[in-house]
């Protein structure tokens, strides 16, 4: 199947925050409670991702060769072409679709949060009832499953005034990414580039970018968990053969002395 | 009765002898019952076949079921050294390997597996195979306690690479219990030379004769236990 990809054009992009308010309403996300926010002299509103607000935009300040400016991130999942969400997540409520979104369903999450610790990214948050019993449900973007499942875009993308968001085929929207990273460059912005063509498996959410990735407090060179693989590839196969390597043993040991030792002799 | 029984003629009695306080049994037994349900509450996320017990409902009592049972398991040694502190610390010394212990390691297959009657170096009260699991189970613990308890409070306070680590700890560590655990449990309850092993672990009691023959240094002391066993060593070799 095709890969879908949300293009954001961060140029473009003013900091309406449409698509938090259609994130919020379309998911029927609340989340005042994590809202609360202190002035630390920004108009970025709400202060973090959290387990209601699934996408918002922060707001870093920048002064660079064209001089002082706002810059705008649209933060949320990267849907990675390789999640270690998914390959941590022991209950499989996270999923990776054939076309590329990572998905979720939160009746069969049981709140271990492995996910929020794997991510590269640091973006599924958990939504704790309880930290002594660990009463807890993870949340992050899923692209808009249910609309995207039936052929419609995300809301997002659907309420963006300032058509800075695109939603579809991967190939495509990298084309047009890097077509106007170089409209952008011919216009002086000579840092301007397309993140996340190829990273952790290649990005499902690309940014084309004014200044580079660090400006805006993304990881310049974001990895692969090397201990999810440790951890999931490595030490879990070698522990079920030496588990069962010690159950066969002991059933073979057994089998010996049943034969070799006789109660009668024992003292 | 109380150890009697006739056998082809001859009266054949087992003399009791005491072994392990009730204090110690219990903690064996309390250990064990808040070890197994940690051990079925964790591996529902190791056995894929299990997967349907860690999602969703089952899966929160799942967890909230392990974190009720590792009060248990990280509360009963704790209290155990703040209450008796000496004797928490006996049984570290009695846990400690010593140069006889290699002996014993290496005569162990023979002996145990193929039956020979080989002369084996003397064992105090815990013999070498007691002595390292009871040194696995105080590793195992520290590491279970201190994983589990970053892994249980620290998320989002500690950084995501150290919790990564736990989680891979706290794997790691299960494996090692566990497959202890296959082998101490066969030892306990099927291994015919253990008989009396599973005996005193619930009524503090042990053979005599069965205390001669595989914890002579508790039952004879260090010099008497050594000189029996030049002895049979001495024994064996002239009659091979």
């Amino acid at each position: 199947m095709v890969r879908k990809a949300m293009l954001i054009d961060e140029s473009k992009c003013t900091a309406c925050r449409g698509c938090q308010v259609a994130c919020k309403q379309w998911n029927d996300l609340g989340g005042w409670g994590y809202s609360k926010t202190t002035n630390v002299g920004s108009y970025e509103n709400p202060p973090r991702l959290s387990p209601q607000t699934w996408t918002r935009i922060k707001f870093s300040e920048y002064e660079g060769a064209n001089g002082f400016r706002w810059l705008f991130l649209k933060e949320g999942c990267m849907h990675c072409g390789d999640p270690a969400c998914v390959h941590v997540c022991p209950t499989k409520a996270l999923t990776q679709q054939a076309d590329g979104r990572v998905t979720m369903n939160p009746d069969l999450c049981n709140g271990c949060g492995y996910c929020s610790q794997f991510c590269p990214f640091g973006i599924p948050k958990l939504e704790v009832s309880g930290v002594f019993t660990g009463m807890a449900k993870a949340f992050k973007c899923t692209f808009c499953q249910d609309r995207t499942d039936n052929g419609l875009i995300p809301s997002c993308v659907k309420t963006c005034p300032a058509q800075a968001l695109f939603w579809g085929d991967r190939d495509s929207l990298i084309a047009a990414g890097k077509k106007r990273v170089g409209a952008l460059r011919a216009r002086g912005f000579s840092a301007a580039n397309l993140y996340g063509e190829n990273l952790v498996g290649g990005l499902g959410r690309l940014y084309v970018l004014i200044e580079k990735a660090e400006a805006y407090g993304l990881p310049a060179d974001p990895k692969y968990p090397a201990l999810s693989t440790a951890w999931k590839d490595i030490v879990q196969p070698l522990g079920k053969i030496a588990l069962g390597g010690t159950i066969l043993g002991t059933l073979v040991a057994w089998l010996v002395i049943r034969r070799k030792i006789k109660m009668e002799e024992v003292e | 009765m109380n150890g009697q029984e006739k056998t082809g003629g001859h009266v054949f009695q087992i003399r009791w002898i005491p072994k392990y306080t009730f204090v110690e049994r219990l903690l064996h037994w309390v250990h064990t019952i808040s070890f197994l349900p940690l051990v079925v509450t964790g591996l529902v996320l190791y056995v894929d076949a299990l997967r349907p017990l860690t999602q969703g409902e089952a899966g929160l009592w799942m967890r909230l079921v392990h974190r009720l049972f590792a009060l248990l398991f990280i509360g009963e040694p704790l209290l155990y050294g703040i209450l008796q502190p000496r004797r928490l610390w006996m049984h570290m010394k009695e846990f400690s390997l010593e140069r006889d212990d290699l002996d014993w390691l290496k005569n162990a297959f023979p002996y145990y597996v193929l039956g020979k009657h080989g002369a084996m170096p003397p064992q105090g009260r815990f013999n070498t195979g007691e002595k390292m699991n009871g040194m696995v189970m105080i590793l195992t613990w520290i590491l279970f306690v201190v994983s589990g308890v970053i892994m249980w409070f620290g998320k989002g306070i500690v950084s995501a690479d150290l919790f990564r680590w736990m989680v891979l700890v706290h794997d790691l560590t299960m494996i090692a219990a566990v497959c202890m655990f296959v082998a101490h449990l066969f030892l306990a309850v099927a291994h015919p030379l253990m008989w009396a092993a599973l005996v005193s672990m619930r009524f503090g009691v042990t053979s005599a004769a069965y205390a001669s023959e595989h914890h002579a240094k508790w039952y004879y002391g260090p010099k008497r236990a050594k000189e029996l066993y030049e002895a049979k060593k001495k024994m064996v070799s002239t009659e091979g």
